[in-house]
Parts: C-alpha cells; sequence; structure tokens
C-alpha cells in the first residue's frame, strides 16, 4: 500500500520536467495541450448544440475505423487514419440518423446501440489482427501519449522540427482554430437557431456534417494520444468548464484554450508523481479545474448559488 | 438524492466490513482445435465453463430487465455514464485488500457508479449545463481516475497479475464461484424486486407526475431503480468489461422494444436476448482462444437488434417497406378494376369483356403497361385474359371489388359535393385517393348521411351493396362478363 | 376550520407563490373552490394555469403559502384527486396498452406492491366503456388519434373515482366529436357532485362550458360564476394592459435578488 501512493518529491515532480527531461516532457505537454486545445474549440459547439453524447459516439467508433483502415492499407500513414475515421465518423451519424428515424427507437437508445457495436468490431479486429495492427487494447483506453518523444521527428529542409504525431496534431489544431474563427458567425448562428441559419442562406445540415467531419479528424489524430474514451473528456471539459464562467462565445472559447494548458502541464506533472497514464492524469487535472470552476464561479458557482438571497421566492426551485 | 446517498453509505460501511478473502483463481483455458473447444464449452464438464456460462446468462437477465427501463426512459446515456464511472470504484475495491475480492469490487464498483450518476444530477442542476454535457463529462471524468488508479495498480509488484485489466474489456472465463454466487444473489434481487414493483415502476416510468399524484414515492422508487441498475452493470462488469456494458443494458432492451408493445413482454424479451447475446459472446471469446468476452457480447446483441430492426413484425423496416407495397400493389389493382367498370358501364354493360385497347385508350397508358396490369389482376383470382381474343374478363370476385371501389369513389364524390359544399369538378381528384382506404363502416355511414343515393354528381349511376351479388345470381362463375343492368 | 358545520371546500388556496427559476410565475394567490362545481382556468400564456394545478398536487414546490384539499394538506388526501395530464407530457411510444393506462388510475386506491383484482379490471372497463374507448382496450396507445389519446387520459382519470379532478388542457388538439364527448362526461361527472378544475385555453368556448370561471394571469384577476367573470372589462386585464406591469415590476424584484 505504502508504494502505491509515491512519496512526494518537489524536485522530481515540479523542477525537472522543466529542466533535465525537459527534452521528453516538453513534447508530452505540447502534444498534450494541442491535443485538448483541438478538441475542447469544437467541443464548444457540441456542448451548445447538445450534441456531447455524439461527440462520445464518435470517439468510439473511429476504432474501427482506424482498424480497417490499417488492414486495408497496410500503412499507418496519417492520411490513411483519416480517411478510415472519416468514414467511419460518417458511417456513425447515418446510422444513428437510420435507426431513430426508421424505428421507435429514441436517438439516446441509437447512439448508444451504433457506438458500442462499432467499437466492439474494433476491439475485436485489433485482438485479432493484433500482429499486423499497430494499436493495443492499452492505447486505446490509456492513450499513448507518454512515447510522443521517442517518435523520430519530422525534418524540414534538415531541421528536425517536432515528433510526427505532435507535428500532425499542430496543424490539425492550427486548422481547427482557423476554421473556428473563421466561421465563427456560421457555427453561432446554427448552433443557436437552425431555422434562422436558413433563412440566412447557411444550410444548418453542411454545419452539422462539416462539424462531425471536424470532429473526426480532430479525434482520430488525438486517438493514439489519449485513447477513445478519455477524448470525450477532452472534448467536453474545456468548453464546459468555460461555460460556468462566462456566458459569451468568444470568451468561452479563449478560456476553454486556457483550460486546456492548465489541464496539460498540471496533468504531466501529476503522471510524474503518481506514475501512472499519462493522458488520464490530464483529464484529471482538467475535471479539477471543472470542480473549482464548478465551485467558485461567481455567477453559477455552488459558493454563489447559497449567498442569501433577499426573496424567499428563491427557495423555490423545478 | 437522499436514498441514493444513504445506499452509498450504506455500500461503503459494508466495504469495510469486508475482510481479506482469498484471491479467487483465474483458471487458464488451454488451447486446442476449435471443434474440441466447441464440444467442451456445451459439455459444461469445465468448471471455469460452467461459471462463464452461468455469468453470462445472469449478466444478461439482470442487464435486459433494467436496461429496458432506460430505454423506454430515454435514459440510455445514463447507463453509458453509470457503467464508466464505475471503473475507479472497481480500482478501490481492489486496492481494498490488494485481491481480486468480488464483494469489495461490488461494493466499490456500486458506490463508484452511484456517485457517478449523483454527480451528473448535481451538476444538471446547478449550472447550465445541459444533461448530455453532463453525462459525458462524468462518463469521462471518472474514467480517467479510474484509469490512473488502474495503471498505479498495475505497476505495483503485486498488480501485474491482478487480473484487473480483465475488468475493461471483459472475460467470462476469469469469472469465479464467487462471483457467480454474487451475480446470481444481485439478479434474484432484481428479479424480486421488479416484480413485486412492476406496477410502481411501470407508472413511475411512464408519467412520473401522475404517479406522484396518487401517492407513490416516486423519488425512491427513482433511486432504488438506479441501484439495481448499478447492480447491474457491476455484475456484467467482469464479463462484459467497462467500456461496453451500457451496450448490453440498451441493445438488448432496444430490440424487444422493437417486438412488442408490452412492458412485461419487453422485459422477458429483453431478459431473453440478453442472455442469448451473453452466451453467444462467451462462446466466441472462447473459440478464440479467450479474446476479450465483452465486444462479442455485444456484437451478438447488435445482431440481435439488427435482425428486430429488420424483420420485426410491426415495426421492423422491412414488413413496413413490405407492407407499404402490398397497399400501393392493391391500389393498382383497384384502379385496372375500375377502369375496366368504366368501360363496361360506357356501353350500358352490354358486351362479355373488356379489350386490353379500349382499356389502354382509358386509362391513357401504353398496351404493355395494361397488359402488366391484367395480368396482375389474373394472378390474384379477380380476372381473366382472353389471350387470343385480347379480353379481359372479370371474375365474381373481380366484379365486386369493382362494384365496391366504383362505390367509394363515387359515394365520397358524393359527400364532398353534398355535405362538404366542393363543387363538382374539384372531387374526384380527392375520391381517387379517398376510394381505397374506406372501410366498410365508413361507407354504411356514408350511404346512410347521403340517404342511399342512385347518382353521383356527375350523373353516373352508383352501385348499391345489393347489386353486387347480383352478378352471382344472374351468371354462372364460368361465364364471367360484366355487370347487365336490367 | 374544522370546527365550523359547514364540510371544507374541495380547495382553498391562500397566499400562494410559486417561481421557477427566481421568476414567479404565481403571486400571493388566494382561492377557495366551491364544491360540485366546473371551473375553468383561463388566461394568457405563460399566466400559470398549468403552474397552479401542478403546485395543488405539490409536484412545484410553492414559495409560500399553502393550499388544503377537502380541509387536509394535499398529501393526507391523495386519493381523492384525480388527474388529467397535458397529452404532450408522455411518450406515447410508451410499450402499454390503453388498459393498462387506465388501470393506472386504480394504483393510487391499491397501494404499494399489489396487483389489481378483477374488480379493478372491471372499473377501468367501465371507465373506457364511458368515454366510448372499450373496443380500444387492446390498443397500444401510439395507435390511437389526439382526441382518442385525450380520452384515454380521462378514463384514468375516471378509474381514480376521486371527488376533485385536476385536468390540464383536455381540449388541446382534440376533435370537435372528441371535444363534445369530454364537455358531457365533465357535466355528468359535475352532475355526481365532483368539483373539477379545468385549465382551459379558448375564450369562445369557455363561457358555455363552465359555470365558474377563474382568470388568473400571475395574479387571480377574477374568480366567479361565468355570467359574472366573463365580462370584457375583466377580460382586458386578463390578457393584457396593466397587469404586464404588475409581472415586469416582480420580475425585476426577482433578478435583483441574483
Amino acid at each position: 500500500m505504502n508504494d502505491f501512493i509515491p512519496n512526494f518529491d518537489a524536485r522530481a515532480v515540479f523542477v525537472s520536467p522543466w529542466t533535465d527531461t525537459f527534452a521528453t516532457y516538453g513534447w508530452i505537454m505540447l502534444m498534450g495541450f494541442l491535443v485538448t486545445v483541438a478538441c475542447g474549440l469544437i467541443g464548444n459547439y457540441l456542448i451548445l448544440r447538445r450534441m456531447a453524447l455524439v461527440g462520445d459516439a464518435i470517439s468510439h467508433s473511429v476504432l474501427p475505423g482506424i482498424a480497417i483502415a490499417f488492414l486495408v492499407a497496410q500503412s499507418r500513414h496519417s492520411l490513411v487514419m483519416f480517411g478510415g475515421a472519416l468514414a467511419a465518423g460518417i458511417v456513425t451519424t447515418l446510422l444513428i440518423e437510420t435507426i431513430h428515424r426508421r424505428s421507435r427507437v429514441k436517438q439516446d437508445a441509437a447512439i448508444g446501440i451504433v457506438f458500442s457495436s462499432l467499437f466492439a468490431v474494433g476491439v475485436i479486429l485489433i485482438s485479432l489482427f493484433a500482429s499486423q495492427i499497430d494499436l493495443d487494447a492499452d492505447c486505446v483506453l490509456y492513450g499513448e501519449i507518454s512515447f510522443v518523444a521517442l517518435e523520430p521527428l519530422v525534418t524540414i529542409g534538415g531541421i528536425g522540427i517536432a515528433p510526427e504525431s505532435v507535428f500532425v496534431m499542430f496543424l490539425v489544431a492550427a486548422v481547427v482554430a482557423t476554421l473556428v474563427i473563421l466561421f465563427y458567425k456560421e457555427l453561432l448562428v446554427s448552433s443557436f437557431d437552425s431555422g434562422l441559419a436558413a433563412s440566412l442562406g447557411i444550410n444548418p445540415t453542411i454545419m452539422h456534417y462539416s462539424l462531425m467531419c471536424a470532429l473526426s479528424v480532430v479525434v482520430v489524430s488525438a486517438f493514439r494520444s489519449v485513447g477513445a474514451i478519455l477524448v470525450i473528456a477532452m472534448l467536453i471539459l474545456p468548453g464546459a468548464t468555460a461555460f460556468l464562467i462566462t456566458y459569451r462565445l468568444p470568451k468561452m472559447m479563449v478560456l476553454s484554450v486556457v483550460h486546456s494548458a492548465l489541464s496539460s502541464v498540471l496533468g504531466v506533472h501529476l503522471a510524474i508523481w503518481l506514475d501512472c497514464a499519462v493522458a488520464s492524469a490530464i483529464v484529471v487535472a482538467g475535471a479539477g479545474l471543472f470542480l473549482l470552476a464548478w465551485i467558485f464561479s461567481p455567477t453559477q458557482g455552488l459558493i454563489a448559488r447559497f449567498r442569501p438571497q433577499l426573496l424567499p421566492i428563491e427557495a423555490a426551485r423545478t | 438524492m437522499s436514498f441514493r446517498s444513504a445506499a452509498l453509505l450504506v455500500l461503503i460501511t459494508l466495504l469495510c466490513c469486508v475482510t481479506p478473502a482469498e484471491a479467487a483463481k483465474i483458471s487458464d483455458v488451454v488451447e486446442t482445435g476449435t471443434l474440441e473447444q466447441a464440444r467442451r464449452f456445451f459439455s459444461l464438464t469445465d468448471n471455469s465453463l460452467r461459471y462463464a456460462l452461468f455469468g453470462s446468462i445472469l449478466l444478461g437477465i439482470s442487464c435486459g430487465l433494467l436496461g429496458s427501463f432506460l430505454v423506454v426512459r430515454k435514459m440510455a446515456l445514463v447507463g453509458d455514464a453509470l457503467s464508466h464511472a464505475v471503473l475507479p470504484g472497481v480500482a478501490l475495491g481492489f486496492l481494498w485488500n490488494m485481491t481480486k475480492d468480488p464483494v469489495a469490487i461490488f461494493i466499490g464498483a456500486t458506490s463508484a457508479g452511484l456517485f457517478g450518476t449523483l454527480v451528473v444530477g448535481w451538476i444538471t442542476r446547478t449550472t447550465r449545463l445541459k444533461e448530455d454535457a453532463a453525462l459525458g463529462l462524468v462518463l469521462a471524468s471518472f474514467f480517467a481516475v479510474g484509469g490512473c488508479l488502474v495503471t498505479m495498480i498495475q505497476r505495483l509488484p503485486t498488480g501485474s497479475k491482478s487480473g484487473i485489466d480483465k475488468f475493461l474489456f471483459g472475460q467470462a472465463a476469469a469469472l469465479s464461484s464467487q462471483d457467480v454466487t454474487l451475480m446470481a444473489a444481485s439478479t434474484a434481487l432484481t428479479v424480486i424486486l421488479l416484480v413485486l414493483f412492476y406496477k410502481e415502476f411501470l407508472v413511475t416510468s411512464f408519467d412520473p407526475v401522475f404517479a406522484r399524484v396518487t401517492g407513490m414515492p416516486v423519488r425512491l422508487l427513482q433511486e432504488l431503480m438506479m441501484l439495481l441498475l448499478a447492480f447491474s452493470v457491476v455484475v456484467a462488469l467482469q464479463a462484459v468489461g467497462v467500456v461496453l456494458v451500457s451496450a448490453m443494458l440498451i441493445t438488448p432492451a432496444a430490440a424487444a422494444y422493437l417486438l412488442t408493445d408490452r412492458m412485461h413482454r419487453m422485459l422477458i424479451l429483453a431478459a431473453l436476448f440478453g442472455s442469448l447475446a451473453g452466451v453467444v459472446g462467451a462462446f466466441f471469446s472462447f473459440l478464440g482462444n479467450n479474446l476479450p468476452t465483452g465486444p462479442f457480447m455485444v456484437l451478438g446483441a447488435s445482431t440481435v437488434f439488427g435482425t428486430a430492426f429488420f424483420f420485426a413484425p410491426r415495426h421492423g423496416v422491412v414488413p413496413r417497406w413490405w407492407r407499404r407495397r402490398s397497399r400501393g400493389n392493391r391500389i393498382s389493382r383497384e384502379n385496372t378494376l375500375k377502369a375496366i367498370y368504366r368501360v363496361l358501364e360506357d356501353r350500358g354493360f352490354s358486351d362479355e369483356g373488356v379489350t386490353l385497347e379500349e382499356l389502354s385508350a382509358l386509362r391513357r397508358d401504353t398496351l404493355v403497361e395494361i397488359r402488366l396490369q391484367a395480368a396482375a389482376l389474373a394472378q390474384n383470382g379477380l380476372a381473366t385474359v382472353d389471350e387470343p381474343r385480347g379480353t379481359i374478363h372479370l371474375t365474381p370476385q373481380g366484379w365486386r371489388q369493382a362494384c365496391a371501389v366504383v362505390r367509394n369513389h363515387r359515394l365520397w364524390e358524393l359527400y364532398l359535393t353534398n355535405a362538404a359544399h366542393y363543387q363538382a369538378d374539384h372531387v374526384h381528384e380527392d375520391a381517387e385517393r379517398i376510394e381505397h382506404v374506406l372501410g366498410e363502416e365508413t361507407v354504411r355511414h356514408l350511404e346512410r348521411r347521403l340517404e342511399f343515393p342512385h347518382h353521383d354528381p356527375h350523373g353516373r349511376i352508383i352501385p348499391s351493396l345489393r347489386e353486387f351479388d347480383r352478378y352471382d345470381a344472374q351468371r354462372a362463375p364460368e361465364k364471367p362478363s360484366g355487370y347487365r343492368q336490367q | 376550520m374544522h370546527d365550523t358545520p359547514r364540510p371544507a371546500p374541495p380547495l382553498e388556496i391562500h397566499d400562494l407563490t410559486v417561481a421557477y427559476h427566481r421568476k414567479p410565475v404565481l403571486y400571493g394567490i388566494d382561492l377557495e373552490i366551491p364544491p360540485g362545481q366546473l371551473v375553468g382556468i383561463v388566461g394568457p400564456n405563460g399566466a400559470g394555469k398549468s403552474t397552479l394545478i401542478k403546485a395543488i398536487m405539490g409536484v412545484v414546490p410553492a414559495a409560500s403559502g399553502w393550499i388544503k384539499i377537502f380541509g387536509e394538506p394535499f398529501k393526507k388526501n391523495l386519493t381523492r384527486v384525480g388527474y388529467v395530464p397535458q397529452r404532450e407530457s408522455v411518450d406515447w411510444d410508451f410499450p402499454v396498452n390503453v388498459m393498462d393506462v387506465v388501470l393506472m388510475g386504480r394504483y393510487g386506491q391499491l397501494g404499494l406492491i399489489k396487483r389489481p383484482s378483477r374488480r379493478d379490471y372491471e372499473i377501468a372497463r367501465e371507465c373506457l366503456e364511458k368515454v366510448q374507448l372499450l373496443a380500444y382496450a387492446d390498443r397500444q396507445i401510439a395507435n390511437l388519434s389526439g382526441g382518442q389519446q385525450q380520452r384515454v387520459f380521462l378514463a384514468r382519470a375516471l378509474a381514480q373515482e376521486s371527488d376533485l379532478y385536476l385536468m390540464d388542457e383536455p381540449f388541446a388538439g382534440v376533435d370537435a366529436a372528441t371535444e363534445s364527448a369530454i364537455v358531457t362526461l365533465l357535466q355528468e361527472l359535475k352532475n355526481r357532485g365532483k368539483t373539477i378544475l379545468v385549465v382551459h385555453h379558448d375564450l369562445p368556448t369557455a363561457r358555455s362550458y363552465f359555470d365558474m370561471l377563474l382568470l388568473i394571469n400571475t395574479r387571480v384577476v377574477a374568480f366567479g360564476p361565468t355570467d359574472e367573470v366573463f365580462t370584457p372589462e375583466l377580460l382586458q386585464t386578463t390578457y393584457g394592459g396593466r397587469l404586464t406591469i404588475l409581472s415586469e415590476v416582480i420580475q425585476q424584484v426577482g433578478s435583483s435578488a441574483r
């Protein structure tokens, strides 16, 4: 039991990741930040559109997409993976729609059925073809973010820039950020009121499917680092935390970026101290930040709620 | 709320009473040929196999029963959140005395799951976050905490062979006799409580406000259901795994939902499907040399659901499509019959049979098309086709149907003009659709309402019910022909 | 109150205030409904009509004031109150048939665990007969028309065999035949001495359907016999004009408390 929680060594936890072992942990922190920020930016819109659980579904169902893409193309090139994941994402969305349109099964059950079936297919594939697919069950569950520093560097003009997955994640995050900024008003309008959006000439269906495609790409690029389940936390936590603090979308986006940075840095330190899975630790740190926001938020925090009220009517709630 | 908190407290107290128990043995199954494996599976000689089989059946029953309530209450994803939230509890239960003690893990996991659902409730009640975000958040955050704990356990010298990783994707073969006993107890409790409180659970699920008005302890019942749900998730945990338990809740129940319109039948079917999926999953994972059980069980359940989705007699896609198609066919047949009647009527029912050319002229269709339509009539015994002369002759049954549809059409036209004050030239289109759907009862009602009319708004005669049968009296059935007016 | 020879009124409300999210929906409601009356509750959208019904049943917590049913708190007199919810409040795809739903009306009398007896089935059948749905007893509830669904709810309330009925928009979205059937049924109930409160959204028919009218818009605007209450002035007060100022002020007070 004693060795379960290692002794807290301040130097090892707080200093060395920034000095001796920075070459390793620096990349991990950067990767954690990039993953969380890309997920978080998309996640803001999932929360506003009440589609958080579609994110859940897609994050599970990219697994068979990746596995099949591996098996067919025999390559782990990023583009192959993106292709597989996009296909899986679209298939998921379509299947959910079909089930709940064509039968009396409601949408929530349809989501549950579709993603669990696809995920099961994925798990079976990776267990059957373990030798051919460069993924294992642990990676699916916890991610392998701690290995990023071991990857070969991507070189441009002979200069090593970044480990491959960090580089790809950087591109994805940059593209997501650009898109979210460029299409800010379209996303805002179509999330808020799809009828209004249609009358303004913004096709809500196209917005919906574009968001799903972006989601699939983000999820698949984050997949190897954080796995299928933790990615849901990365999608929801930054936005949810920001949502507790501010009412305005631009501030919400900025705050979710701050949340991403803090949670990845804190998470890595936590993982060093406890010697546990890094991606899980990042999520635990993010959840901790959410908890703080929940307690201390000036408008919706638990403390703010229990302030004495002026009217007796306050006592009434639904 | 209070009940769930109390349940949590009791469970945690119980956890303190758990004494370090002997570590359950995970029997390893040796590798042999597929057929041999299959034979071994069903011969039930092997203890671990027997446990795996019983365990799968038990988990199928309890998940199917509780899942049915989740599906009808549109709470499917609560099951998902709950099942992921148990992971830290599994780890804590394991840490309690560093063995895979089923009771400690059961209590830990149930507590964590219940705590997760409590947090979802708190978040939705105290913040602006909607339920979906709260569910996703709790699901993944709890899972992350569990992930940290599990990796920390696996780092320990005793942890690496603990079998805790089996809780993630499930391994039915790792079930011990203690596990199965616990599963049996929990499933029995679930079944007993559901039978005792069936009517209460039914009404609180259908209409909670009404249930409350009739004085039922709705809150308590809902908390009880959550507790049972947590039990069934935890019971299924070892065989199906944390990640996929929710599918065993939702999928068999959703399949049952498509097959029946009564709650008690749905519960029975869901329990059956759940056990079936469980056994199939255990079997295939055993055949595949102890692959994880969970995914196979889930695929078994998905197959059942897929079958129900496509072939359920009332709600299935294929039967519905088939019904639509046969309705379309019937409508096209009735239209042909009507056209034949019209041709006969135009010439005062004087001649026997109608030529294909006459029909094609009236319906403005090609001869090929008319020939197909005539063949369809012949196939249904409504008409005979005289090939050399190129004429169609109605059979008695065909005659009756033709009269009926013409009568429907003209009655409806008359009704629209007389009772609904439509213009006479506006009613034909509407009658074209209505004529195929008017039931016997409505037609009688219309006739009474219109005082047994003889002529439609265009001045044509409406064939009356009595005239339908006159055909038989006048003509020998083997000489089919049109109806002759007297 | 128990000392008076007069029996307790079916419903008595004193200074009831109900708020949703700190915004008052009902404010200082005082009301006493005499027995054997068919009362229509009328008011504009968001006036708190349904909330009043829910507050009476204790489904929505009251911020202040008290409510008595036949002189006792609601909890003590549960079985004397029958309830017809809005049709949209339940999922009509739920796997139950018409008979199951009507039997639910008997559950309150049955108490926990006990199963419906043969007699409960008989009562349910009689109630279905009264709403002319006996032929549909075995139908799944999704395969009914809107009017039939409403009548199923009505039959369920009849099966409760209560003395006070609370009905939330029973006329919403039903066909003319159902509407007149419901009116006949309400009259019959009234003639048997039951008290019925009906939330109603259609002013023109309100006049002919009900003996008494309760006009509300956050406050009670008027309550009395239909002929006395159905006046242009009172309706004007209910549906527009002055009261909006009151509710605005109330809302301001409410939001300053945040």
